[in-house]
């Protein structure tokens, strides 16, 4: 028995644990894998196929929350980058190439900090507060088409939902301020419920021409009828509701120079100050998918959304590598191996003094990023929902861009020019926009068209 | 044990967690003693939907450590009271015993951002006392000095303005500018911030080659990027909305009040020590007064702000005409290591970037004076919140209080 009890006690904490799991993995875990595959799998595989809507939302939503995190992180470093060259500073430039981990970093920080309550806050509604606004951001994601078949779910009052839901964020900034137990939270929750309460009257007027002009709410009815060329967009169709709806977005996502509700320099951070911790990070979080989601909905509705601004002639690729049969092997083998060598060389011969290992690694490199572009390439131009995915965040990061010009240059207006702004000016334009575009559809549907 | 304070009740000696049920008033800014003037038994009740909010001592836009006290009913401003003393050293009597070449170090930091003016009216008025004839180079070179100063105040205050009304990029622009002038002045001082440079009788050391260089470098361009400056600005509809018809000043609350400087010449003063009381070599020079909100209602925000840019563009002019007009010469006049002036008082008063820095000293005919008061501006106009600021918005409180650009340092001494 000895024997056997030696070796293990002479192990340490960490071999005791391993070597156990160790074994679980090799023996007992092919073992489970082979007759779940045998057994469970038909089953599950049935009770999926029988219910592949409730399988495509979950996939989507899962996609969706894991995408929006990312889509944060790169604004927040965008933001970042581009005030800073617009501030002539070099902003973040510690963490990863360039500085663009900064937001990853800056996550991973907010996740470690103590996240604090104030002893006289309402301490149920201050915890719930920013998981109910990251809550409303990210659950509009749900209707938005990032390219053709890319959408979560494809309802036919889509638009309707967007605002619905969009509005409710007020409501989690308001209880926000309201339980931090601080006057400048309160101030700022305050601020928000009337800007966003009076901008949501615009935003919704805004889009109701195009309603019209599209016939339909479906997002993605509307994005598929602005296909075929940029003349096809809404925007030169509906000008005015497109500035309105852009002016009014900026205004219910809270962003300069409509950013009242966080204006630092009036109060201190208004329904975040109190705020600590992954609670703060929520908000924050909130804040930046706000951007991108009204910065896509922008793209979707006016600008063609997933749609090429100059059509790309539709190619059928005929490509069937399983045909090659035992040569694909002996191709994927050798190819790389030729291509490395070839890119190698003019780095070998042009630079004599580089050891030839270098040049072999250049060469590996040179070969990556071919072959990296050539399958990109070839999917771009094999699948419509990847070119409709490019040309969707390129638009889209477009305008996150312009968001983040403008709060690099604008002042924040004050509160009762932004009131004053809505009601008398907002508010009647997207009235007029709402009228001239009834009517027009009425004269040209009983002249033009038959 | 509980114990009653004016805060409210405190659990014990040791534990000194306010009990949960008193918090509501324990929290308000309220100072813990009982009212000691009518003023403040009146702004310390609160009417029906008021409530007060506590801005500062740490607070973003208080442009350092200025407590106001906002009375606000919603988001508007019902009342103010500005509480001051945070950053209280007592400079005033640190001069009485420091000797007279040790007190310009010491006046040095009372206005961060601009401090050859701190140095110059108490050098002023110990050159009185002493009866010291200052060599013409080295008034040149405090004019010179000073101008430069100016220009880098004025942009500096332009940043911070545009900062105060949520606009983040302009002030990094000013502290380019603000910054080429101190990396200038500290190639003859050796300082970037508290230069440390006049001596009683002249400056300390020559203008150099580098200071030259560099100040031609940026005299070349200087008007340019002013131009710039205001063109990034200026033409905002939003800024120039904001600033428009808040913080009205009039004629007579600014002569009431004591205002100097820009502040009174927004309000339809021409009033201008350079040229009221001329001093240094001023009078040899040429310069407009540019002035503002003559009309009867007086000068708001966007005219104070307008007449700082109008100014730099003057004070462009001067720097001009002094590298042109420059003597040759000594830079210092000949005096005894101890000073030792006769018994007797002066006063001296110098135009400075936010108004009238005056001193008056008394010399008991020791090395050390026996009274010194220092009159600094951002104190005066730090006066005229209250005034100016009530029933505004609270985002306009920002503004204004930017547009009367104080600074803490220089108010509470």
């Amino acid at each position: 028995m000895s024997a056997l009890t030696r070796p293990w006690n002479n192990l340490t904490l960490v071999g005791k644990v391993i070597l156990p799991l160790l074994f679980l993995v090799l023996v007992v875990g092919p073992i489970v894998t082979v007759l779940a595959a045998v057994y469970v799998a038909p089953l599950v595989v049935d009770i999926l196929a029988s219910n592949l809507g409730i399988v495509r939302f979950v996939v989507a939503i899962t996609a969706i929350l894991l995408f929006s995190i990312p889509a944060a992180f790169i604004i927040i470093y965008m933001e970042l980058k581009v005030i800073a060259y617009m501030n002539t500073r070099v902003g973040p430039n510690r963490v990863g190439p360039g500085g663009s981990l900064h937001s990853v970093v800056a996550g991973l920080k907010v996740l470690l900090k103590e996240d604090f309550t104030p002893t006289s806050a309402d301490a149920i509604v201050f915890t719930w507060a920013p998981v109910f606004v990251f809550l409303t951001a990210v659950m509009t994601f749900l209707v938005l088409p990032f390219g053709p078949g890319l959408y979560a779910q494809d309802l036919n009052i889509g638009l309707l939902y967007l605002f619905a839901v969009g509005g409710m964020t007020v409501v989690g900034l308001l209880i926000a301020g309201w339980s931090s137990f601080n006057k400048y939270s309160l101030l700022g929750g305050l601020r928000s419920a009337a800007q966003v309460v009076s901008y949501e009257i615009p935003l919704t007027l805004s889009v109701v021409g195009l309603i019209l002009l599209a016939g339909t709410m479906s997002l993605n009815q509307i994005a598929e009828n602005q296909s075929g060329g940029f003349w096809n967009w809404y925007v030169f169709r509906q000008p005015l509701g497109a500035l309105i709806f852009f002016i009014a977005a900026t205004a219910e996502a809270n962003r300069t120079p409509f950013d009242l509700t966080e204006a630092d320099s009036e109060i201190v951070a208004g329904f975040a100050t109190e705020y600590s911790g992954m609670r703060f990070g929520f908000l924050f979080f909130a804040e930046y998918v706000n951007v991108f989601i009204i910065s896509g909905l922008l793209t979707t509705l006016f600008f063609g959304a997933w749609n090429a601004p100059v059509p790309f002639p539709h190619i059928e690729l005929s490509l069937d590598p399983g045909s090659l049969g035992i040569m694909l092997l002996i191709l994927l083998a050798v190819v790389p191996l030729i291509l490395t060598l070839l890119f190698a060389l003019p780095f070998w011969l042009t630079q004599s003094r580089m050891p030839g290992w270098q040049a072999l690694i250049l060469g590996f490199l040179a070969f990556n990023v071919v072959a990296v572009g050539a399958v990109l390439g070839l999917a771009y131009v094999g699948f419509d929902w990847f070119a409709g995915l490019v040309w969707f965040m390129i638009k889209s990061f477009l305008f996150v861009f312009l968001f983040v010009w403008m709060r690099g240059t604008l002042p924040r207006v004050r509160i009762d020019h932004l009131m004053g702004f809505a009601w008398k000016w907002l508010l009647p334009a997207s009235l007029l926009n709402l009228f001239i575009t009834a009517i027009a559809i009425v004269v040209l549907k009983s002249t033009v068209i038959p | 044990m509980v114990t009653e304070t004016p805060i409210g009740k405190i659990r014990s000696d040791d534990d000194p967690r306010v009990l949960l049920d008193e918090q509501i008033g324990s929290f308000e800014p309220v100072p813990p003693y009982p009212p000691r003037t009518e003023r403040e038994s009146e702004f310390y009740t609160l009417g029906d939907g008021e409530m007060f909010l506590n801005m500062g001592p740490q607070h973003p836009s208080t442009h350092g450590v200025l407590r106001v006290v906002l009375k606000i009913s919603g988001e508007n401003v019902v009342d103010l009271d500005p509480v001051l003393g945070y950053l209280h050293r007592g400079v005033e009597k640190l001069c009485e015993n420091s000797d007279y070449h040790h007190i310009i170090s010491q006046v040095d930091p009372l206005e961060y951002v601009s401090s050859l003016f701190c140095e110059w009216s108490p050098v002023m008025a110990f050159e009185k006392l002493l009866d010291v004839e200052v060599p013409r180079r080295a008034e040149y070179i405090r004019v010179l000095t000073g101008e430069l100063l100016r220009v880098a105040s004025h942009a500096l205050f332009q940043g911070w303005m545009a900062l105060d009304l949520g606009g983040l990029t302009p002030i990094l622009y000013s502290f380019i500018e603000r910054d080429e002038i101190v990396e200038m002045l500290a190639s003859i001082t050796g300082q970037r911030m508290l230069f440390n440079y006049f001596r009683i009788g002249g400056v300390n050391g020559d203008v150099n080659h580098e200071f030259m260089s560099r100040l031609g470098d940026w005299m070349s361009r200087a008007a340019k990027q002013h131009e710039t400056s205001i063109g990034l600005l200026n033409e905002n509809e939003i800024f120039v909305r904001r600033m428009r018809d808040i913080g009205r000043l009039d004629r007579d609350l600014a002569l009431r009040m004591a205002v100097t400087g820009p502040n009174l010449r927004a309000a339809g003063v021409p009033y201008d020590l350079r040229r009221a009381h001329p001093y240094s070599v001023y009078p040899e020079l040429e310069f407009d007064i540019p002035v503002r909100g003559t009309g009867p209602e007086g000068g708001d925000a966007l005219d104070r702000y307008l007449l700082r840019l109008e100014e730099v563009k003057q004070s462009l002019r001067i720097i001009d005409q002094c590298l042109h007009n420059m003597p040759d010469g000594p830079v210092m006049a000949k005096l005894p290591r101890l000073l030792r002036p006769r018994p007797g008082r002066a006063w001296a008063a110098i135009e400075g970037p936010r108004g009238l820095y005056g001193t008056y000293a008394i010399s008991d005919g020791t090395d050390q004076p026996f009274r010194m008061k220092i009159h600094d501006p951002s104190f005066v106009h730090l006066q005229l919140v209250v005034q100016l600021m009530r029933g505004n918005l609270i985002a306009d409180t920002m503004a204004v209080m930017a547009s009367l650009d104080p600074i803490m340092g220089g108010v509470d001494k």
